[in-house]
């Protein structure tokens, strides 16, 4: 982003210069930019800004090859901790 | 509470709706659910409306009401606003955790079709600002127009036919314009590759882009194709101007959507100094395109590729909509980006496909199908990709080559 004080992740309140500062430094995964600011993290599962999150590690990587997207986990959807204690436990 | 079924179909969207006709029509006594997390039955088809060819209109919503007509009357279950959120594989049967508790079924369609991919830009936070697909969702399926004056960032198939149905519902769009260059929206802010697009578009008349496309042909200095050449106050569409030289920057104002600021660029998509503008906007929409969303597919441990021509990264599946979880199948938009009639195709070869498992079928009926989707994709009205062909191909070539191994 242009201006980097902009907000990628909105759940977990991570900005663009943040993610771009981490990336840069550590040239790691996505899965690893991830845990490092907690973007994609939040109450939405990285819905949102999960593309972004890959984007901005790419780019910082040495190598461009073999590089795989953040991978999806249970919950899908945001859910209670009723409906995980009655509808059905998660595995 | 578990509720058991034959076939389970997650999404009822064309593709969904489509296969669970076609199975239950087929074979009444099997036990069919669909689960949908939306209010509505219909996908994305409920917010389309367009011209495919000279008078010749697309009705989405009311092909959905005929679609769930027919599902009233075949007496399918159909499950709206129940998000499911995993789902376990095992015993040779799959179950679904939702918020209405687990529900199990045999075999199970999964046709979630796509995810809007958006482009962040400075100001994107701000109330007022929304995915182009939601806007056509205020539009055309709760008829509330999303504001007195918008802009529309992004070019693309998908904001293209948006900005055309905004247009005929006397939506106010005052500009359609690429966003600034940024690492994270970098694929939809290159003037060249844009307008290469927007090209390749113009032979697949008589669609949306298309549209833009010969009418840049047709535009003298054009003719050579040269990205140079586009006007600098953008050619008008629907009477809509959409810039190519130009971007947005950020958008702005006190506490909700007030102004875009507009930047020139060169062709590279390098911001030229000294040339913001204000344009004034209580909404915007910004739009990348449309992915698959595949997160259950991924859950269900199914392989991924990705491919471009097809939308991002697509299940590993082949013709017969089979995927190497024997389980599961997939149509729709779930596995490439294409039109609402491919996907009903590719609903019913799903359907033919699970109904051969409970020997309800036959091996000619399944290439019938399977034929039929191949006739409708020659004949879309839109064409997301140039080489969806291709990249269809080069998915089966991916399954032949894992099968044998």
């Amino acid at each position: 982003m242009n201006n980097q004080s902009s907000i990628i992740c909105r759940c977990e309140e991570v900005s663009s210069k943040k993610l771009h500062q981490v990336a840069n430094e550590q040239r790691c995964s996505a899965r690893e930019l991830k845990l490092r600011t907690r973007a994609g993290m939040g109450y939405c599962g990285g819905r949102t800004c999960r593309i972004a999150i890959n984007k901005i590690a790419t780019h910082y990587q040495a190598t461009q090859t073999t590089n795989l997207p953040l991978k999806y986990q249970a919950p899908i959807r945001p859910v209670s901790f009723e409906q995980v204690g009655t509808g059905g436990e998660l595995k | 509470m578990t509720t058991h079924y034959d076939v389970l179909i997650i999404g009822a969207g064309p593709a969904g709706l489509s296969a669970a006709i076609e199975m239950k029509s087929l074979a009444p006594h099997l036990n069919i659910g669909i689960i949908d997390e939306y209010l509505l039955a219909g996908g994305r088809l409920l917010g389309q409306l367009y011209e495919e060819s000279k008078g010749q209109w697309w009705n989405g919503f009311r092909k959905s009401e005929e679609l769930r007509q027919q599902i009233q009357q075949l007496n399918i279950d159909l499950f709206l606003e129940v998000s499911v959120y995993d789902l376990i594989i095992k015993d040779e049967s799959v179950t679904f955790f939702t918020e209405r508790g687990r529900m199990t079924s045999k075999y199970a369609l999964i046709a979630t079709g796509a995810s809007e991919v958006p482009t962040p830009i400075e100001g994107w936070t701000l109330p007022g600002v929304m995915s182009v697909g939601a806007a056509q969702v205020m539009t055309n399926v709760h008829r509330v127009k999303p504001g007195k004056q918008g802009v529309i960032i992004g070019v693309n198939m998908l904001s293209s036919a948006i900005a055309m149905e905004l247009a005929l519902a006397e939506v106010n769009v005052k500009a359609m314009a690429l966003p600034l260059y940024s690492i994270e929206n970098e694929q939809h802010a290159i003037p060249k590759v844009i307008f290469k697009q927007v090209m390749a578009a113009a032979h697949m008349a008589p669609s949306l882009l298309a549209k833009l496309g010969s009418k840049i042909l047709f535009t003298d200095h054009l003719k050579d194709f040269a990205i140079q050449f586009y006007p600098k106050k953008g050619i008008k569409m629907w009477g809509i101007p959409i810039y190519m030289r130009s971007a947005i920057k950020r958008i702005e104002g006190e506490g909700k959507v007030e102004r875009v600021i507009m930047v020139d660029i060169t062709t590279d998509g390098k911001e030229i100094p000294s040339t913001e503008r204000a344009i004034p906007a209580d909404f915007v929409c910004l739009s990348g395109g449309l992915t698959p969303l595949a997160e259950l597919v991924s859950l269900a441990g199914v392989p991924f590729y990705a491919i471009e021509a097809l939308g991002g990264h697509v299940p590993l599946h082949n013709e017969q909509m089979e995927t190497p979880i024997p389980q599961i199948f997939v149509a729709g938009n779930v596995t490439g980006i294409e039109g609402a009639k491919v996907a009903m195709a590719q609903g019913r070869v799903a359907a033919q496909s699970i109904l051969l498992r409970f020997n309800q079928s036959s091996k000619k009926q399944l290439q019938q199908r399977i034929a039929q989707v191949h006739e409708e994709r020659r004949h879309a009205a839109i064409q997301f990709h140039p080489l969806l062909e291709q990249g269809r191909e080069e998915l089966y070539e991916k399954w032949k080559l894992e099968q044998s191994q």
